[in-house]
């Protein structure tokens, strides 16, 4: 099913919110940098927001990790808290100035993240119920086996990214398996409730950022924005 | 959620609101007082005063960056931690629980400074519901008197961030009018134990440790 576009004034902005959403190691950096550099290119002032990048919360997380004090409530509000701080100074600046903006991840990465460690999907989907709704969410699925190899090859396994926390297992790469596993499963469940452009990433980068382009020109072309 | 039913943890959680200079701090220093030297396990904790967040709380406070929504969530991270790392296992283990400030303090706060009543209370609803909750009642001019009878009001306790008057005197009587108006309505709601604060410190005290003796009767802690 097709979203269904909102015009500007629906929307009290006239700028485009783009998320990217997938697991880690799905390959949303890398694309989203390639398009920010194809719509400067087009002629579009283009913002990026990365999950967990506020100056005021961001240095917190990390340090609260570090220790490994994180409870599912605490884990999850001051993800939230760097959310508001960034929508507030970053996201809703630039979509009120007409810019496009495109997130690295956005609500949804909370929904299936702190689902998964244990708080309830209402209650996460009412507190970030402030946030606007996006013009176009692309899912980058991977299936858990390829996503294992990549991140293996590149970054490794992490603590959190493994859902050690959780206590799924003792044995990283069978706890990393099952993490992401019900991660996906959140994802999957997504894909209809939101409408998520959902994109094959196991396909080439090239292949996915055509993908991604098409979709954004059509949106671009319907007049959503000028 | 949690916050509407009642707990079955053998421990006991007693907490105290009311704005600034409403005395609570005083009331519930000496049930503490009184509760340590014949029960012995008791626990006391503050509002906003894990490690987690207090650095970037501050630092947010001195530039003046937080939204109200920000500002809330903070808070929220702060109770979280606190209620999972101390409130928690404290009430497991059947301790008596006394906090400075609960998830009323928000509800009345961050309302009065426009978030939805709706939406904070869902952020909270992971709490554990209080066994008892006192909520000292003074006006505004009582409380303004208390605090700043040598200072000015500070400025986010005069909601000087709301721009609701350039005189942080003036600033502080609308922004605590508010608060004290949400924490009214919360009385019927959240079955507060509404006190009046203009009573004498003693006969506050005399009234809440009558009805806390009763609450831990009822939990079959002998006082």
């Amino acid at each position: 099913m097709k979203r269904e576009l909102k015009n500007q004034s629906e929307k009290g902005y006239p700028g485009l919110l783009i998320a990217i959403e997938g697991t880690d190691g799905a390959g949303r950096s890398t694309q989203i940098e390639i398009l920010r550099q194809w719509l400067a290119i087009e002629g579009y002032g283009v913002v990026t927001s990365e999950w967990k990048t506020s100056n005021l919360i961001a240095k917190a997380i990390d340090q609260a990790k570090e220790r490994n004090l994180l409870h599912a409530y605490t884990f999850s509000l001051l993800y939230a808290s760097d959310f508001a701080d960034r929508l507030e100074h970053i996201i809703m600046p630039a979509l009120k100035a007409g810019l496009i903006v495109l997130t690295d991840r956005y609500t949804y990465t909370a929904y299936a993240r702190d689902v998964v460690r244990g708080v309830s999907p209402e209650w996460i989907r009412r507190l970030y119920d402030f946030a606007p709704e996006p013009d176009l969410v692309f899912y980058l699925k991977m299936p858990v086996e390829a996503l294992l190899k990549r991140i293996i090859a590149t970054s490794g396994l992490d603590y959190y990214e493994s859902g050690r926390d959780i206590g799924l297992s003792t044995d990283f790469y069978e706890s990393f398996k099952i993490y992401q596993r019900k991660i996906l499963e959140e994802y999957s469940k997504m894909e209809r409730e939101y409408n998520f452009e959902t994109i094959d990433g196991t396909l080439s980068v090239e292949a996915i950022q055509d993908r991604l382009r098409k979709n954004i020109r059509e949106c671009i072309d319907s007049g959503v924005i000028r | 959620m949690r916050l509407s039913k009642k707990h079955d943890l053998p421990g006991v959680l007693i907490v105290v609101e009311g704005v600034d200079g409403s005395g609570k701090s005083t009331q519930i220093s000496l049930l503490k007082d009184w509760l340590v030297s014949t029960v012995e396990d008791v626990i006391f904790t503050e509002w906003n005063s894990s490690r987690i967040i207090s650095d970037t709380t501050k630092k947010g406070k001195k530039k003046n960056l937080l939204t109200p929504r920000t500002f809330s969530l903070l808070h929220a991270v702060d109770f979280a931690d606190r209620l999972e790392q101390i409130i928690v296992p404290a009430l497991k283990a059947g301790f008596i629980v006394l906090a400075d400030r609960y998830v009323y303090t928000a509800f009345a706060r961050d309302v009065a400074r426009g978030v939805d009543p709706g939406w904070v209370r869902n952020m909270y609803g992971f709490a554990i519901n209080p066994d008892l909750a006192f909520y000292f009642h003074v006006p505004v001019e009582v409380s303004l008197e208390r605090i700043c009878s040598n200072r000015a009001p500070k400025f986010y306790e005069a909601g000087m961030d709301l721009n609701l008057s350039p005189d942080p005197y003036e600033s502080y009587r609308i922004f605590q009018g508010r608060v004290i108006s949400e924490y009214d309505k919360m009385v019927e709601e959240h079955g507060l134990v509404k006190i009046d604060a203009k009573e004498t410190i003693h006969n506050q005290q005399v009234i809440i440790r009558d009805i806390v003796e009763k609450a831990l009767e009822e939990k079959g802690i002998r006082v």
